[in-house]
């Protein structure tokens, strides 16, 4: 107790000087919500464009690379660091807390209070020390091209931006805006690359003449200009180097198909102890734990992928670090490596169909892996976010609600034939979807797809549950 | 017609929607999908308490906390103000530049 307790409080003299938003004394209207969304948002997206000032090149391999869709996140730009420090910082004090490493009462307000305070310490500290080694790493030029002027100049656009990640973040949450920051930042950086990908203007010449970028455009320039009007249509369906139409079907199709799924549950009918009359349903969707597995499982792979790089470079030639991974510049550029060798390579989604058919070992294993992570991770994730059986039957307790038909000792027992079955197998299905959409080649990548289209969901909820909270007053 | 109409009209005033968030959704949506027939609903108060602090990664922030208040309309001029200050740079920079480079 005692170890626990004073790790929280090393935060307390730091608290006074935190950014904190007030929070909204009164019920903000959905207007005004939708307001403060859209212009975080377009904040976000001036952010994630306006380039860095200072930096001498971009150039060379990008280790982060895989982290990029996740992590919202783009190169040279003032966004360079997106959301990696709250989300990091979330991760690390979420597992502390989770762990009983640090103690942290919730009935307690200034535990709470301390606990929010360390994240947001945590978050601003991770910007720093990120900023910092970025640039000391020299993946902006080295310092002496850049001038120590210009270094201090880099790392504390670096941090600015990190501290106001962390308060549009915390602007939305408090309940000026519709849901959270990071999920909105995620999706929007997501769905831009969709977009991009399919209405692209640039023309790229890769030896057959100007060839546009976006799926789309490049499917009427081809029927226009080419004469042989068949060849053109399978070259704009099935052009390897760039998107094509089929990568946009498929990622329309897996679209579709996860919103279908998303609205599988198991209803359990519940009904309240005291207030006799008051009854209405639990349900226990099939993605019970939403888009977290894939989250938790790219973490895990685009940290792998980081390491193994790193490695690579250094010491390749060394039995375990080949064994780890072996990696070679991509043939398409973009200064990005593509793993060849080693775990990193049989845990990656093999490009193609055709990639699959000639190695339907690396296929099977990349499945097998999918799923089990997914469903792994899953389980894991209901116990440290106290959503498991046990915590979900405390709070029906204390919610004084009953299940008809069975005693209240009961109640945990029959949540439990449900929830980690849901959470394994709901795991498992979000893993299949994202292979699926990796076999399909959807654009932005089956975890990116995924993510962006679980969270457009949630929006979609919020947007309801907002809409049916104002037209309730109405209807009472 | 009353059950249809009252669904989740009163929690959903309490309760803020939360995107991401496994546990505090599925707390939300067994207050949300209760239905009130009776009069004063005697629990309805206690669901958004439900989802508390931490409970979710990336769902912070769920509390006041002593700290720099500052009132949201400040967050986003502060921003915008880092936009032009980071443009700002630029321009100078190109400016300056320009400059030395006609003096050499």
């Amino acid at each position: 107790m005692g170890g626990g307790f004073r790790v929280l409080h090393l935060v307390r003299p730091f608290l006074s000087f935190l950014p904190e938003v007030q929070t909204a004394d009164r019920k903000v209207p959905f207007r005004e919500k939708v307001i403060y969304t859209v212009i975080s948002l377009f904040i976000f997206l001036v952010c994630s464009q306006l380039p860095l000032y200072g930096i001498h090149s971009t150039t060379g391999a990008d280790p982060f690379y895989w982290m990029r869709v996740i992590l919202a996140s783009n190169r040279g730009t003032v966004m360079e660091l997106g959301i990696t420090p709250i989300v990091t910082s979330g991760l690390v004090m979420q597992l502390l807390a989770g762990s009983k490493i640090i103690e942290v009462d919730n009935n307690v307000r200034e535990d709470r209070a301390l606990l929010n305070g360390a994240q947001k310490l945590l978050g601003i500290l991770i910007a720093v020390g990120e900023a910092v080694a970025y640039v000391l790493s020299g993946m902006y030029g080295s310092v002496g091209q850049l001038g120590v002027g210009n270094a201090i100049l880099i790392i504390i656009q670096l941090c600015f931006a990190g501290i106001i990640v962390i308060c549009l973040d915390e602007l939305l949450q408090k309940g000026y805006g519709l849901g959270s920051g990071i999920s909105l930042f995620i999706a929007t950086n997501i769905c831009e690359n969709i977009i991009w990908k399919a209405f692209s203007p640039t023309t790229i010449n890769s030896g057959r003449g100007a060839e546009f970028e976006g799926a789309v455009i490049a499917l009427f320039h081809l029927l226009i200009t080419r004469t042989d009007k068949v060849r053109a249509l399978r070259e704009a369906f099935y052009r390897q180097n760039l998107p094509n139409v089929t990568n946009l079907l498929a990622t329309v199709l897996i679209f579709l198909i996860v919103i279908y799924f998303q609205g599988f549950r198991v209803v359990l009918p519940v009904r309240s102890k005291n207030a006799r009359g008051q009854q209405g349903s639990y349900p226990i969707k099939l993605f019970y734990t939403s888009n977290m597995p894939i989250i938790l499982q790219s973490a895990l792979v685009s940290n792998l992928y980081f390491i193994s790089q790193l490695l690579h470079r250094k010491y390749s030639g060394n039995f375990f670090v080949d064994l780890l991974g072996k990696w070679k510049d991509s043939e398409y550029g973009g200064g990005q490596s593509v793993p060849v060798g080693g775990i990193a390579y049989y845990i990656t989604a093999p490009s193609s169909l055709a990639d699959m058919a000639a190695n339907p070992f690396h296929a099977l294993f990349y499945l097998v892996f999918m799923l089990s992570a997914c469903a792994l991770f899953s389980k894991t994730w209901i116990e440290v976010s106290g959503s498991s059986a046990r915590d979900v039957a405390k709070q029906l307790k204390e919610q004084q609600m009953v299940m008809p038909g069975h005693r209240e000792s009961n109640l945990q027992k029959e949540l439990n034939r449900y929830i980690p079955t849901a959470a394994a197998f709901g795991g498992m299905c979000i893993g299949a979807l994202t292979v699926l959409a990796d076999f399909m080649g959807a654009i932005g990548s089956g975890t990116g797809i995924l993510l962006a289209v679980t969270i457009i969901y949630q929006y979609f909820e919020t947007f309801e549950k907002e809409r049916a909270s104002e037209l309730g007053f109405f209807g009472f | 017609m009353a059950r249809g109409t009252s669904q989740s009209a009163n929690s959903a005033a309490t309760t803020r929607p939360g995107v991401m968030a496994p546990r505090g959704s599925a707390a939300a949506t067994a207050g949300m999908r209760r239905r009130r027939l009776g009069g004063g609903g005697t629990s309805s108060a206690s669901v958004s308490g439900a989802s508390g602090a931490g409970s979710n990664m990336l769902r912070f922030y769920t509390d006041d906390a002593p700290g720099l208040k500052i009132s949201p309309t400040v967050v986003l001029v502060m921003s915008l103000c880092f936009i032009g200050f980071v443009t700002a740079l630029h321009v100078f920079g190109k400016l300056y530049r320009y400059r030395s480079g006609a003096a050499v």
